[in-house]
């Protein structure tokens, strides 16, 4: 079983040559745009491997399945039903705070359209893909279907739950989700029984950035320490995400504030949000292709 | 010793292959925060342990090529691990001749798949991406990977070994 050795110089030969061909490829992926030849070859391999995908979720869906129903039986609160219940009534509550603000700016800018969202067709989960430092699943449609990169990807009518990358074949499209540590995204925070604008003399509602945390929370950062913010506010889009204008739309909801706090040597408030779904959760999605 | 028996350069091919399309399709399925299974870094260790220096190297390199272009992560990364993780095996095989296979292939893994996970943190921060503390992702994210792929390949290295190796008729 002894190894078989080749010439010892042509082996370093060999890993030299080969290193510079991967930092080559390296360069080459990170500087070259969305329609490069690396990222071509990715999506055409996500495309191939889109039945695989199917199966091996399709596969691990009962263990998947028994690991929730063993950590529902350890925690009552996360019933399902209570969930899809609770996610109804805080839609609903949401479209009555948030969007009752967002509305009528919205309709200004769309001279008086209604401002109701266009959506892709009901896409379903196929697997989760990436590395282990990325929060990212694929889902069944793509560009046939009106989906294109960097669209809000939401639950039911307004719940966002991320966004499409630039990985979108003809019949799938890749979507980051508000967990992974690279989505950012322009948020508001408003009280449930909000008024449109706060009352004459009162603090300004918060706005700051949503972004998960490496210690693993998600939460809102940037926002000033004179904003008004209470635990139970509603976490809605603002329309903004640092320079990219209208990246989402105003009014998707992203979830609650679970704790707020701050120290006088703070510059901004520390924000946690509760996402009103929980992205490990999700098996059916619809993209917003229009708003 | 085994006189005559040499590792199959086709089945170690197929082996490295069936790693990438498990690494790409099966393992974001098995992740546990920064923790899961490295089919490709284990195929690698496994399919380049008795292998002329060359080959290992182009089995390294384009088995990590493969799950790149599979996966959909950062291009040369895989690459650059495979690479790592051929060459790390290679070098192992002074040591195996002194003790037996599973040992050293899970020496040889745990190397392979600790130089994957940090590529896989310096890859994205040169890229410009977010990435997490580094002391935070090598305590919670680097050890532990590190020691379960060392013990897959304890548990199965030895077997894989096996299945990809070519027997001789004479024994000594």
């Amino acid at each position: 079983m002894g190894r078989k050795k080749s010439n010892a110089a042509s082996g370093l030969a060999g890993l030299v040559i080969l290193c510079i061909a991967s930092l080559v490829l390296f360069t080459i992926y990170v500087r070259e745009d969305e329609g490069g030849p690396l990222h071509t070859v990715q999506l055409g391999a996500a495309e191939v491997l889109r039945p695989v995908r199917s199966l091996l979720n399709l596969a691990a869906s009962p263990v998947q399945g028994a690991g929730d129903r063993i950590g529902n039986a350890f925690d009552g609160s996360r019933e399902a039903e209570l969930e899809r219940r609770a996610r109804e009534y805080e839609e609903d509550a949401a479209e009555a705070a948030g969007l009752r603000q967002e509305n009528e700016r919205l309709r200004r800018l769309l001279e008086a359209e209604d401002p109701a969202f266009d959506y892709a067709p009901l896409a379903r989960v196929v697997a989760p893909v990436g590395d282990q430092l990325s929060d990212k699943f694929v889902i069944n449609v793509g560009t046939e279907d009106g989906v294109k990169p960097e669209q809000p990807v939401v639950v039911g009518d307004n719940v966002l739950v991320g966004r499409t990358t630039s990985t979108v074949t003809p019949h799938t499209a890749e979507v980051m989700l508000i967990t992974d540590q690279d989505f950012a995204a322009g948020v508001r925070l408003v009280p449930p029984d909000a008024p449109a604008e706060p009352p004459e003399g009162e603090a300004p509602y918060g706005q700051g950035l949503l972004q998960t945390g490496w210690e693993g929370y998600l939460g809102v950062n940037y926002v000033d320490l004179e904003a008004r913010v209470e635990k139970g506010d509603f976490v809605v889009t603002s329309g903004r995400a640092g320079d990219r204008e209208l990246l989402f739309p105003p009014g998707l909801l992203v979830g609650t504030v679970e704790t707020v706090t701050s120290l006088d040597i703070d510059q901004y408030q520390k924000i946690v949000v509760e996402p009103t779904v929980r992205p490990a959760d999700l098996q059916e999605v619809r993209v917003v292709v229009g708003w | 010793m085994v006189v005559g028996q040499q590792v199959s350069v086709v089945r170690a091919a197929l082996l490295v292959w069936v790693g990438a399309l498990l690494e790409a399709a099966l393992t974001p399925l098995l992740e546990f925060g920064w923790v899961s299974p490295k089919f490709v870094i284990l195929a690698i260790v496994v399919a380049a342990a008795d292998q002329r220096d060359l080959q290992a190297l182009l089995l390294g390199f384009f088995g990590g090529v493969l799950t790149d272009a599979l996966g959909g992560g950062i291009f040369g990364v895989g690459a650059l691990a495979g690479l790592a993780a051929a060459t790390i095996s290679m070098r192992a095989g002074a040591m195996r001749r002194k003790g037996g296979v599973a040992p050293v292939l899970t020496v040889a893994a745990a190397l392979g798949v600790a130089v994957y996970d940090v590529l896989g943190l310096l890859a994205p921060a040169l890229a410009g991406d977010a990435v997490p503390p580094l002391g935070t992702y090598l305590m919670a994210g680097v050890l532990p990977d590190v020691l379960l792929n060392a013990a897959l390949a304890y548990l199965f290295g030895a077997w894989v070994f096996g299945a990809i190796v070519k027997k001789g008729e004479e024994e000594v």
